[in-house]
């Protein structure tokens, strides 16, 4: 199979990882107020939950990749729900922060 | 490999076993499992909607974001617990685009696989529509409080 013009695969690649770092973002607002003077186990638990939220991001982008590379590239269907369900899990988690 | 219907959709058998190991929240999702139904679109159709899907779970994680630093380095404003209440809306406006998104997704797969017209939606309208009613209540908020 020859090269895809539009590297389609590519460009998915590079959304996979830009997502990634607005996941980032979100994990890191999210565990700042663990740093606070005034932290307990609370903001602990909360930050820890954020933080396996983004693990679990980084996990699936990293899994998704090797189907990228291969010609014809594979499509995603588990990945992409998984992906949706942690963002949303992350919502909950910043309302956990601003009720705190 | 037999083929049978359940609920008017075609599965295999592969693919209805695939749906009892992992059946409750992929059906929560999206009742017609993708790859059941239709013929496979060209990759780069998939692709692209994979994609629209990412830049959507940007922008629900773009407005969590915000109604994070909303709650962390705002100023107390004028109004009790106006703060909280602008965090709340943008972190459940940001689940929602998640949710949203990927159930465009898993509708926009199908209406490929069976070769339908897209689905269509009001959603970006009204997402835009309710992001510039908050940005005008913020600028009020803000006037507000340098006039006061």
């Amino acid at each position: 199979m020859t090269r895809d013009p539009g590297a389609a695969p590519e460009r998915t690649r590079l959304a996979w990882r830009r997502t990634g770092m607005s996941a980032a973002a979100v994990a890191l607002l999210a565990t700042r107020p663990a740093f606070s003077p005034g932290a307990g186990p609370a903001e602990w638990l909360v930050a820890a939950a954020s933080m396996a939220g983004w693990a679990a991001c980084a996990a699936l982008a990293l899994q998704r990749a090797p189907g990228l590379r291969v010609r014809p590239p594979r499509t995603a269907a588990r990945t992409i729900r998984a992906y949706a369900l942690i963002t949303t899990a992350l919502a909950v988690i910043g309302g956990l922060v601003v009720m705190l | 490999m037999t083929k049978y219907a359940v609920s008017g959709a075609t599965f295999s058998t592969d693919q209805v076993n695939n749906r009892q190991v992992f059946g409750g929240l992929k059906q929560w999702f999206d009742p017609e499992s993708a790859h059941s139904e239709g013929t496979t679109p060209d990759y780069r159709f998939s692709l692209a909607n994979e994609r629209t899907f990412l830049a959507w779970i940007r922008t629900g994680l773009a407005l969590i974001a915000g109604g994070l630093a909303c709650a962390q380095f705002l100023p107390p404003l004028p109004i009790a617990r106006l703060r909280e209440i602008i965090s709340i809306a943008l972190l459940v406006l940001g689940g929602l685009v998640a949710l949203r998104a990927v159930d465009h997704w898993a509708r926009a797969e199908r209406a490929m696989r069976l070769g339908v017209d897209l689905p269509r939606s009001r959603f970006p309208a009204i997402l835009a529509i309710i992001v510039a009613i908050g940005a005008v209540v913020l600028v009020v908020t803000v006037l507000h409080r340098v006039l006061a």
